[in-house]
């Protein structure tokens, strides 16, 4: 490495190490540098990380020293708030996890399709009121979802759709999340036009310009898409708690909101090791799924 | 009103308008048991022992009603009010339905709940004392009928009193003994724990004592504000007293222990030696600490006889329900029947139905036998009115003004006389 | 409308417009189906009750302009507005140069990048859990981890989340805290930058420190901007972390009273719905106000490919 300045400024090309660089960094051994990068980075992460690991080990503990002791050490092992917790509510908390799943993989599967479709034609195609319509996409995530549910679920319950998983679901495949539509646009428009006129050349439409040269060329776009969709849907309070009233279509939010009661008490233990479990999953899609944000058109060869 | 607006005429471009102008007296079915097979909502607030012993009552219920399901939703405390209003505003609330003192006449006022005594062929209420059925009436209709008998009382943790040394005081104190045994609590400790938290202010119920301490009431029986700003102050002043000299802990520490509830707040942990709940948390308290915690008296009780009980919940029935008379059977079997006690017990408070109380007196825990003893040893004043129309923001209020006085940034008679404006203002847009 | 300079670069690359008209209503069929059957409705029906007395249980009643003359003298309306746009331009910017610099420093070849990568998102995976409240006490609270750290370092601490003069603080850094989403999109923005910028770049000798500056700002600019934008508005709206922290009461003593907390009050707490559309509707202006403002000033250092 050659260059001269702290080892957190952005100075290297920073999107792009390349494998020649990270080889001869392998080669020279750890300099101070690079350790002292590594320790600060610890030592953030660590910072970041103190909240989470206390709940885990709080998730561990007997109620009555859950509000005593911040600290991470663990003196006694109190494993019972997980079997506890688990089996808290008529349905083991499995249902949750399953009920939550079926919500957040049809909301990821919707806002998939819909907004990359949605953002194709605001990002590459000419037509009549494009900026209005736009404008009006905007405007349409700008109102508090505390005014508007309301008459959502007076709309809802005479389609007869209420305690069913279709208002979390429908909407999405409607591309009702105006964020992914605007976060894709963004995105489509820093791929060289260029290549669509390659493909157009080569006699593609639009129908084939957008499944075989965007689309492919979006993946992070589309990953960072489904990991959000995932996690707002996954932690989503409000919608859920309207629309689903049987017990047995509850999912995670509902459940761990149901624990805690202010005035008959709450068995924290319980609630701490659900909120665990139901961290599980979102944590494993996330270490799972970020290798796709990172198939940028410059692995994909850039041409 | 001659503005009256009914949004059904100008819903045709807004889809989901139809539903809004179709509640309130939007009736019910009639007043009479099905042959057919019948599915009730049931729901209530409430964490998961709730749940689980209301299931296993509506079980006992469906089997001796064949034809009648009930589908039981539980929700947390703030979620449900939320659902519940957007139900209600839909026409698609639950039929039974569990009520709050804070939240009845907001209810009620509005021609959502049924009037019980319809349904009296279904739900019998004899076995009530009188006093108890007034605790559910408004403007002499009984729109609830309460579920369990709370009453205030004061905690004290008498670990921590005989590690510093101080005498467990009796029963028959009043608010300036509190004050020196608080102060004492605090010396002796050296400061390692204050002897009291802030003693009111952070409800209704315990500016409803106070007030009827100095012969005053918050609200007149007819809903109307009677609360004395003056009188309102005192408590405000006695309070910043304590904190002054240490007795009552400090403002930061109070909010920090409110916010941490019963488990995490101050009494709990053992950061104060007395504290304020209802009769029936100890039993959370008990199980959260594990240190030696009474009831005692609130001060000043002894002489005046200023307590009252205050329903810890109610059943109430929607009037949007279309199998009213099954919903009655329903909360009848809640209430008065001895299947239902023997599952449900003390969980949503001490039965307020006397035969139940006496049924469940037999197999009551520590906590419960404790809150029992309490309720039947305190001195009682007359009933209070129930919480008019437009009322049901009183505790946030109520604790948004006391944070203001003890952080100083008001003095208690500019905050309770703009309190007071407050609360009247939103009563009055309620009626 | 400033987005309107800004949008007319969007596809000038098309053939005829009228051909395009009838592509792109296949494209936005989904879209255009939600908006009109699902989303415009509602938000009518909001901006109608916004001009009624609606107490939700009962028919709204025509108001006029009652709630829009009511707020001028509204004093926590006033409060909350100051609580919301400190929030705003505080935890915003701080929130989106924390990411950016994690982002550039996390997608240079670090070693154990994944690693580093999740450890930094977890904090935004707890999003609305309950145990935020509890944690944030653990941190912020007078028994809490900071003061044991202030402690150490002699300096005596106090209770942050529980006086008012700090309790905004904390959920500042609340929100900073989870600057995991921002940079998750930061580090997909970085790998979209297309290596034939970087070769061109290298090859007329430019340094790492001018490739920067000339290749990866400029090109991340949209993602930038974007990341901008929604941030914005999201923190208008932030009402999750506020509610749960201050267990819906917006305290102490109104400190931590975000907008949206305030009209969900009004809105459910005191059954004042009509008020709290108008509320609503009044957000939604000042939000597309600063997005305009966010478009307009957009056309003098967004860069697009296109």
């Amino acid at each position: 490495m050659t260059d001269t300045v702290a080892p957190t400024a952005p100075t290297a090309a920073p999107s792009r190490p390349d494998p020649a660089d990270r080889r001869r960094a392998r080669g020279s051994g750890p300099s101070i540098r690079s350790i002292l990068k590594h320790a600060v980075l610890i030592l953030c992460a660590l910072v970041m990380l103190y909240p989470v690991l206390w709940m885990v080990v709080s998730s561990l503990r007997p109620n009555d020293v859950i509000f005593r002791d911040p600290s991470l050490l663990l003196n006694d092992l109190e494993t019972g708030n997980y079997a506890e917790g688990w089996n808290a509510f008529a349905d083991p908390f499995s249902v949750y996890l399953v009920n939550s799943s079926i919500v957040v993989l049809g909301a990821i599967i919707g806002n998939l399709i819909s907004c990359s479709m949605a953002a194709y034609a605001f990002a590459r195609l000419e037509f009549s009121g494009k900026r209005w319509w736009f404008a009006i996409m905007l405007l349409t995530i700008m109102l508090p979802i505390h005014v508007i549910i309301v008459p959502q679920y007076v709309l809802f319950s005479q389609l007869g759709w209420v305690n069913t998983f279709l208002p979390l679901i429908v909407p999405k495949l409607l591309a009702t999340d105006a964020f992914f539509v605007f976060l894709m646009v963004q995105f489509i428009r820093g791929i060289p036009i260029e290549l669509d006129e390659a493909a157009r050349i080569d006699g593609a439409g639009h129908p084939r310009i957008f499944a075989q040269v965007i689309l492919p060329l979006m993946v992070p776009a589309l990953a960072t898409t489904a990991i959000f969709t995932f996690i707002w849907t996954w932690n989503d309070f409000f919608s859920q708690l309207i629309y689903l009233t049987d017990p047995d279509l509850y999912t995670v939010p509902l459940a761990l909101r149901a624990f805690v009661d202010a005035q008959a008490g709450t068995n924290w233990g319980a609630a701490l090791a659900m909120s665990v479990v139901s961290l599980v999953p979102i944590f494993l899609v996330f270490l799972f799924g970020q290798r796709f944000l990172l198939r940028g058109i410059a692995t994909t060869g850039g041409k | 009103m001659q503005r009256r607006l009914i949004l059904r005429g100008i819903g045709a471009s807004a889809v989901a308008l139809p539903g809004l102008a179709a509640c309130g007296t939007a009736g019910g079915g009639d007043m009479e048991l099905s042959d057919e097979p019948v599915t009730l909502r049931l729901t209530w607030w409430g964490a998961d022992t709730r749940a689980e012993l209301t299931d296993q009552a509506i079980a006992a219920f469906e089997s001796e009603h064949p034809n009648i399901t009930v589908k039981g939703e539980f929700k947390d405390w703030a979620g449900y009010w939320d659902a519940l209003a957007t139900t209600t505003a839909a026409n698609d609330s639950p039929d039974v339905i569990q009520m709050d003192e804070l939240y009845l006449a907001s209810y009620g006022d509005r021609g959502t709940l049924l009037d019980l005594a319809d349904a009296s062929d279904y739900l019998d209420t004899s076995a009530f004392e009188e006093a108890t059925l007034a605790a559910g009436r408004i403007d002499g209709t009984q729109y609830a009928i309460p579920i369990g008998a709370g009453m205030l009382a004061c905690v004290v943790n008498a670990d921590l009193f005989a590690q510093y040394g101080v005498e467990l005081p009796d029963d028959t104190w009043t608010w300036d003994d509190y004050a020196a045994v608080a102060d004492e609590l605090t010396e002796k400790s050296g400061g390692a724990v204050n002897g009291s938290s802030v003693t009111g202010g952070t409800d209704a119920g315990s500016i409803r004592y106070w007030a009827r301490l100095h012969g005053n009431e918050v609200y007149s029986e007819d809903g109307e504000v009677t609360l004395d700003p003056t009188v309102l102050a005192s408590l405000w002043e006695y309070n910043l007293a304590l904190v002054e000299s240490g007795g009552v802990e400090s403002p930061a520490q109070s909010v920090e222990s409110q916010g941490a509830g019963i488990e995490g707040g101050s009494l709990a942990t053992g950061k104060i030696a007395m504290g304020f709940a209802y009769n029936t948390q100890i039993t959370p308290l008990l199980a959260a600490g594990g240190a030696d915690l009474r009831l005692l008296q609130l001060p000043g009780n002894a002489e005046a006889a200023a307590n009252f009980v205050k329903p810890s919940m109610y059943w109430a029935i929607s009037s949007q329900s279309e199998h009213p008379a099954e919903a009655a059977t329903l909360v009848d079997f809640l209430v008065n029947h001895e299947a239902a006690a023997d599952i449900l017990g003390t969980e949503r408070g001490i039965p307020a139905n006397p035969a139940m109380r006496e049924h469940v007196a037999a197999d009551l825990d520590e906590g419960g036998r404790m809150a029992v003893d309490y309720l039947e040893s305190a001195a009682t004043g007359p009933a209070v009115a129930v919480t008019p129309n437009g009322g049901s923001g009183f505790d946030p209020m109520i604790q948004r003004y006391t944070q203001e006085v003890l952080f100083g940034e008001r003095t208690p008679q500019e905050a309770a006389e703009a309190f007071i404006d407050e609360l009247k203002t939103e009563i009055d847009a309620a009626a | 409308m400033s987005a309107t300079t800004e949008l007319r670069h969007l596809g000038k690359h098309g053939s005829t417009a009228k051909r395009q008209n009838k592509t792109a209503f296949l494209f936005l069929l989904p879209w255009f189906l939600g908006l009109f059957v699902i989303t415009l409705g509602p938000m009518l029906a909001s901006l109608i009750l916004s001009f009624t007395d609606y107490n939700l249980l009962q028919p709204a009643e025509f108001s006029g302009l009652e709630n829009f003359s009511r707020m001028l003298g509204d004093e926590r309306l006033h409060r909350s507005l100051g609580v919301t746009f400190t929030y705003v331009l505080v935890s915003v910017p701080a929130q989106l140069s924390l990411a950016l610099a994690l982002a550039i420093v996390l997608d240079r070849g670090v070693r154990g990048l994944a690693f580093y990568r999740s450890m930094f998102y977890l904090p935004s995976l707890l999003g609305a859990s309950v145990a935020i409240a509890v944690l944030w006490r653990m941190v912020f609270g007078a028994d809490g981890l900071f003061n044991d750290g202030l402690g150490l370092l002699g300096i005596e601490g106090r209770g942050w989340i529980s006086e008012p003069e700090t309790a905004l603080g904390t959920l500042i850094t609340l929100n900073v805290w989870t600057f995991g989403s921002p940079m998750v999109i930061f580090l997909a923005g970085l790998r979209q930058i297309p290596a034939m910028y970087y070769e061109a770049a290298s090859a007329d000798g430019a340094s790492r420190w001018r490739q920067f500056l000339s290749v990866t700002l400029p090109l991340l600019t949209p993602i930038i901007f974007f990341n901008l934008v929604l941030q914005i508005i999201h923190a208008f709206q932030s009402f999750t972390q506020a509610f749960i922290v201050s267990g819906g009461t917006g305290g102490p003593a109104d400190s931590t009273l975000f907008y949206t907390l305030y009209l969900y009050q009004r809105g459910f707490g005191n059954f004042d719905m009509g008020y709290a559309s108008a509320l609503a509707w009044l957000l939604l202006l000042v939000i597309g106000a600063f997005t305009a403002i966010n478009f307009w000033a957009s056309k003098y250092w967004v860069f697009y490919n296109d």
